[in-house]
């Protein structure tokens, strides 16, 4: 028996933050988007430095590039990805003992996040999907087999794909009630691992991962905040940077879809909070307790529906209220074409809060479990590493620090998400007082998003 | 030009950093001021559902039960707040129960139920069987803060949310 925590784990969540601190937060938010309309910029800034940056030292981006270690990471991962399977398929069915439900819900989703922000998009070397696909491909090469992609991926199509397979794993991690089963995640596993490589097959290896691939999509948009990158050089090599965190975000020019897959990553955490209120848990009661005991698998689904309905809500809640404010933009500044597109990456920071407030305690308290899990992946009464009998610390946060950090990644993502907004609109528009006439309607948007989160924390 | 606005990001900066000064309750040992005034009142309905059954160990912890309000006096920490649950006809009596308590106290949680099962709180990681006729008793510390989840856990059924308050 363990510690289970909140989400796709469920169970336990943080305590609201309390009302003063909601009421300081958004104060500090309003001051905030005032005090920068006076300080805002008239030439593009951030998006000056995408391109730049330095270049690592030779020594280290030879090692970091290196094939051997990609070979390492590459390997190592797509044997993670077959050990966390077969935990899944064949451990004990057991959210706590079981290792494949803490690695998909915590380590991966939340902790890699957090390692990409930090270290740059590390994902494309730890795809595990891309490593059986990229081994697949050299022994096909090694046996003189080259396979062609039948078809060419619809440039129109975009990123939607990676944002229906988004908005399918939150719905699978958010809705239904047995999202954390080891069985539900071998099935998941399996279909998602099976779409992947029948989407490489058919596209190619490169486009599909840069297209239709969610977590691709996911960890490419999140990395972008980091201050690494990795980009090719004036005569096509590859290399690693150090530049100003968030510099890419301020481009616009965004594939199709990537307001769709932006929304889809904000609306989700949206209604993982709101699906914690007094509110929604009466409203799953009032569906549930009715079936609850005689039919069970039917009780499920009506959850499962209910929890849809809401998740679909809050996406769309999201969706609106960016075009509303995208529309504002437009006919401030006169322009016939939508600019739907350009403002994409100012959401970015916002949802990254979003997920960091959310899911911080989960991080922390659960993530510890990989400790023992690790001795014991199957849940079988193991001892490999001799760590199966640790006990996670579970009062390492005290409540203060969670609201602080909760309150913090916001407003921070606020600031940032204004200044890639005002970024991207002096270097839309020629006349600064243009630009600045659109950021009315950005400001707004901002306003709302962070508000609505601070809401969200702040409501039991 | 640019000194200007950098002084005005300055005084922005110095405005928040005193305005959290300003309403930030004092400090860090005393409680922030929680929104939910009715957190309590749930605990007494809990309580008054319970009443109608036959309560195992109801007489002796009686008065600690409405000590969960921030107390004048200090309460007896170990004096147990009793938080009991019904689960009759596939429902929780009374919805979803929302009992809260202080951080430190002792806390029973008594759940009868008409079903064999086992009732888990989640977090605390207490779990006990329960049958009909045979309430299951989890008797703990309340030492990490927190909103855990109290689950009929083979059905899968939320019974209520225990709130830890620091």
């Amino acid at each position: 028996v363990s510690w289970v925590l909140a989400h796709g784990l469920g169970a336990v969540r943080d305590l609201p933050v309390p009302l003063w601190l909601f009421y300081y937060g958004a104060g500090l938010v309003l001051i905030v988007s005032f005090v920068a309309l006076g300080a805002l910029w008239k030439r593009p800034l951030l998006e000056r430095h995408a391109d730049g940056g330095r270049e690592l030292p030779a020594g280290l981006r030879r090692v970091l590039l290196s094939r051997p270690l990609r070979i390492v990471l590459q390997t190592g991962s797509a044997l993670l990805l077959l050990l966390v399977f077969l935990a899944a398929l064949i451990g004990e069915d057991s959210v706590a003992a079981n290792i494949a439900p803490t690695f998909v819900y915590v380590i991966f989703w939340v902790g890699l996040v957090v390692l990409v922000v930090l270290l740059g998009n590390v994902w494309p070397v730890l795809n595990p999907w891309r490593a059986v696909a990229d081994f697949a491909a050299w022994l096909g090469g090694l046996g003189g087999v080259a396979w062609s992609a039948p078809a060419r991926y619809p440039e129109r199509l975009g990123r939607w794909p990676a944002a229906g397979g988004l908005f399918l794993f939150t719905a699978l991690e958010l809705c239904y009630p047995n999202s954390a089963r080891p069985p539900t995640l071998a099935l998941a596993i399996a279909i998602y691992s099976w779409l992947t490589w029948l989407g490489m097959a058919a596209f190619g290896r490169e486009a599909w991962t840069q297209n239709g691939e969610a977590f691709s999509s996911y960890f490419s948009l999140l990395g972008r905040l980091s201050a690494f990158g990795a980009r090719d050089d004036a005569e096509g090599r590859r290399t690693l940077v150090v530049r100003t965190p968030a510099s890419t975000l301020a481009r616009g020019g965004w594939k199709p879809g990537t307001v769709a897959f932006v929304t889809v990553m904000l609306g989700s955490v949206a209604f993982d909070g709101f699906s914690g209120t007094r509110f929604w848990q009466d409203r799953v009661f009032a569906v549930e307790s009715p079936l609850a005991l005689d039919s069970p698998g039917l009780a499920n689904l009506a959850v499962t529906g209910l929890n849809l309905l809401g998740l679909l809500a809050g996406v769309a809640a999201v969706a609106l209220i960016y075009l509303l404010a995208v529309e504002g933009a437009r006919r401030a500044a006169g322009r016939s074409d939508s600019l739907a597109d350009d403002f994409a990456g100012s959401l970015v920071p916002i949802a990254f809060a979003y997920a960091l407030a959310h899911y911080f305690t989960l991080l922390v308290l659960q993530g510890q479990a990989l400790w023992y899990l690790i001795s014991d992946p199957f849940g079988r009464g193991w001892d490999l590493f001799g760590t199966a009998s640790y006990r996670p610390v579970l009062d390492l946060l005290s409540p203060n620090t969670v609201w602080y950090v909760q309150v913090g990644a916001l407003v921070v993502g606020h600031v940032l998400g204004l200044a890639l907004a005002h970024d991207r609109a002096v270097a839309l528009f020629r006349s600064p007082g243009k630009a600045l006439r659109t950021q009315y309607a950005m400001l707004v948007l901002m306003v709302a998003y962070t508000v609505g989160g601070l809401w969200l924390l702040s409501t039991g | 030009v640019p000194t200007a606005r950098l002084a005005l990001v300055a005084v922005g900066l110095v405005a928040a950093v005193a305005l959290f000064l300003l309403v930030r309750p004092g400090g860090d040992d005393e409680p922030a001021v929680q929104p939910a005034t009715t957190a309590p009142a749930e605990t007494e309905t809990a309580e008054t559902e319970a009443e109608t059954g036959t309560a195992p160990a109801a007489t002796t912890a009686e008065p600690a039960e409405t000590e969960t309000e921030p107390a004048q006096t200090a309460p007896d920490p170990d004096a147990p707040v009793n938080v009991r649950l019904t689960f009759i006809d596939g429902r929780v009596q009374g919805g979803i129960q929302r009992p809260s308590v202080r951080q430190g106290r002792l806390v029973r949680i008594v759940v009868r139920a008409d079903v064999a099962d086992h009732v888990h709180l989640h977090g605390y990681d207490v779990m006990r069987n329960v049958a009909p006729g045979a309430p299951a008793q989890l008797q703990f510390r309340a030492d990490i803060p927190g909103i855990f989840e109290i689950e009929l856990e083979d059905r899968g059924i939320h019974l209520a949310d225990l709130e830890v308050r620091p």
